[in-house]
């Protein structure tokens, strides 16, 4: 009885102090459900719940208020993040708050076959904080460009014949070409997106191990695949200089 | 299970918004805004079913019973329903009224079954910007005709105020930030759950209150279920021909079932002029096959066109639902035959229970502590409002368009405000549809 009491006990104190010894940690999710920034944010927090975080979910939904709340906090803190929105929200990469380079994929510029023989006056789909004078520069100066919401709105559109192209992310592009309605190639000379994982209030090299291992695991690779994203892996100050020289691209 | 659970939370919600006077589909929604913000897009769409469909009949309970319309579209309900009262039939016209609901919820489902591959087919219809302007013009008029006795002074005034409010913050078009008066947190735009409560429930519930005064009694014999049977087989006629024209009416953004509702009953009263019952049995069986019609159009394509509609859309967006399903019509009619219409059933037989044998208890329980309700109500929407601004991060400015939107709100009680609420919400996408209109 004696022994059984000692041994209750002393799994209980080993409980406790390992309790104790739990890292804290906010994760911010700054995307609506059915997005790929919430997508990555819920796989980020069960990853790190089973790596032995606590973590405290902010649910915020909207990129700019996640970033303000961000930006003050003093707690430890982590968000996803891509490139194409540093501009916009004034918050750059950099070695404070940099952990890593996620996958990167290039924008797309489809076209359908009705228009393929239209040489002036092509209407062009593009997001609303897309560079105009860029796909200008890009695309030509005789081109009609129509703004959308979103990504999933200007499929939308060049489905229903509002225009002849569209520059879009990749998983649209891929989902339009399954249409067999058009066509789209991937745009060198249009910006880069990268999306990333950045922190604060956070010792970064440390959380970079963590998250890298969270990545590795099944439900990332899935996700990856399934999109077919390329995920440039690399040393942390690799992915730190490329991701700085590519988010210059997205200055209006 | 969580279907199921869905299904019951609507039904109970359907239940008491149908009783309470004044109080619709859109307050409900408010009101469960908390809970279904947890819900997924099966469960979300069940619960708005379920509640949608017993709305419409239990709302002819108190419009029999008392004479006061529990929805907006309980008019016909309330004339002809006081004619049976007066002579202690109110059993009667109840027991009928839901009979001839769950018959044109059924027909409803029939005609969609029908129309199902021709809508299918010409889906591509849907896609474009041109459908959703001509459609957005069609609702825009609607709002400045119908509604408000169709005073367009008064309904242009609600239309402009709503986009107004709609402005600052991020336009669908631009990533610029507009209008916000130096104000930071108006970069997120004017928040929604302030404008539903001041302009639409602090009204309702000024509304409610002051009908207390007024609900002193109800009156009724008990009916056999085989009297109403025979009763509702001489209406048969009627209520297929209510049937049929609901669902037409179903189809028309912003009027559905207000418009199914008295177009069944002005072509009955034509057709029938001295028969209150066929009247009232047309009219009621318009209000569920409209109300089935008026899903079809967000349940297939994702274009909302009711008030009530546009908060579950803004829900389903949430819940990861795709803003536009037109890649995604056949998917989506697969899922309302597989997941909607068995439960739809289940609503309706549920409905019938509650709105006829159970009426007279359902409504004296009601009735006893309505005090206890206006109270509760007015007191949880405060504290709904002040949790979504915690959550928001917007606390201040939450209760600040409350306490506005709710002054204002009183002052205006005497107007509907959906044409107001219906551009606060679809004015950035009307915006956009129309700006792209011009450049396409």
């Amino acid at each position: 009885m004696k022994k059984t009491i000692i041994m209750l006990l002393s799994v209980l104190l080993v409980s406790i102090a390992k309790a104790e010894t739990k890292q804290q940690i906010t994760i911010i999710n700054n995307g609506k459900a059915g997005g790929s920034y919430h997508a990555r944010t819920q796989m980020y927090r069960d990853g790190l719940v089973a790596a032995g975080y606590e973590v405290d979910y902010e649910d915020v939904g909207k990129i700019s208020q996640a970033v303000k709340i961000f930006k003050e906090t003093d707690k430890p803190t982590i968000m996803v993040y891509s490139n194409n929105q540093v501009y916009k929200q004034d918050l750059f990469h950099t070695a404070e708050n940099f952990i890593m380079l996620e996958y990167q994929q290039p924008l797309y510029v489809c076209q359908t076959n009705e228009s393929k023989s239209k040489t002036s006056g092509l209407t062009v789909a593009h997001g609303k904080g897309y560079d105009t004078k860029l796909l200008n520069k890009v695309l030509g100066d005789d081109i009609i460009l129509v703004p959308y919401k979103n990504s999933s709105a200007m499929l939308k559109g060049i489905l229903g014949g509002d225009v002849d192209m569209m520059v879009n992310n990749q998983g649209m592009s891929l989902k339009y070409m399954e249409s067999e309605l058009g066509t789209c190639e991937p745009s060198n000379l249009l910006p880069t997106m990268q999306a990333t994982v950045i922190g604060t209030n956070i010792d970064i090299k440390q959380m970079r191990e963590v998250i890298f291992e969270i990545t590795m695991d099944i439900p990332f690779l899935e996700y990856h695949n399934s999109r077919q994203l390329n995920r440039p892996s690399n040393t942390w100050e690799n992915e730190l200089t490329t991701v700085k020289n590519y988010e210059k691209q997205w200055q209006n | 299970m969580e279907e199921l659970i869905a299904v019951s939370l609507g039904l109970f919600a359907g239940t008491v918004t149908g009783i309470v006077p004044g109080a619709g589909v859109t307050v409900a929604m408010v009101i469960a805004t908390p809970m279904l913000m947890g819900f997924d897009v099966t469960q979300l769409l069940l619960f708005y079913m379920a509640l949608a469909s017993m709305v419409q009949f239990t709302g002819t309970i108190p419009a029999v019973f008392l004479g006061v319309p529990g929805e907006t579209n309980s008019l016909p309900a309330v004339i002809e329903g006081t004619k049976f009262n007066r002579r202690m039939m109110s059993q009667l016209a109840v027991g009928v009224s839901a009979v001839g609901s769950v018959l044109g919820s059924v027909i409803a489902v029939a005609l969609t079954f029908l129309l199902l591959s021709f809508l299918i087919g010409h889906v591509s219809v849907f896609f474009s910007n041109n459908t959703k302007f001509y459609l957005y013009i069609f609702v825009i008029v609607f709002c400045v005709l119908v509604y408000n006795r169709g005073n367009v002074l008064i309904n242009i005034t609600l239309c402009l105020t709503g986009y107004a409010l709609s402005l600052p913050g991020e336009s669908d078009i631009s990533s610029n930030i507009r209008y916000t008066l130096n104000i930071d947190d108006l970069e997120f735009g004017v928040p929604l759950m302030p404008v539903l409560i001041g302009f639409l429930i602090v009204p309702t519930l000024y509304k409610i209150y002051n009908d207390h005064q007024r609900v002193k009694q109800f009156k009724g014999n008990d009916v056999a279920f085989k009297k109403v049977l025979v009763y509702f087989m001489r209406c048969l006629p009627s209520s297929i021909r209510g049937s049929v024209i609901g669902y037409l009416c179903g189809f028309m953004p912003g009027v559905n079932t207000i418009l199914a509702t008295n177009t069944s009953y002005s072509v009955e009263k034509r057709l029938n002029r001295n028969s209150p019952g066929r009247q009232l049995v047309a009219s009621e069986t318009a209000n569920n096959s409209g109300q089935f019609a008026s899903m079809l159009p967000l349940l297939l394509i994702g274009i909302p066109i009711t008030g009530s509609e546009v908060i579950l859309y803004s829900l389903l967006v949430d819940a990861g639902w795709s803003p536009f399903q037109f890649d995604n019509v056949a998917n989506n009619a697969d899922m309302i035959f597989r997941e909607i219409v068995p439960w739809f059933v289940l609503a309706n037989l549920v409905g019938l229970l509650v709105a006829w044998p159970f009426a007279k208890q359902i409504l004296r329980m009601f009735t006893a502590s309505k005090k206890y309700v206006i109270i509760s109500l007015a007191i949880f929407m405060i504290v709904l409002n002040t949790y979504l601004g915690i959550q928001d991060y917007r606390t201040v400015l939450y209760t600040i368009c409350l306490i506005v939107f709710g002054c204002v709100g009183l002052l205006i009680r005497k107007h509907e405000p959906v044409p107001l609420i219906f551009m606060f919400i679809l004015g950035n996408d009307i915006e956009a549809v129309f700006l792209r209109q011009m450049l396409i």
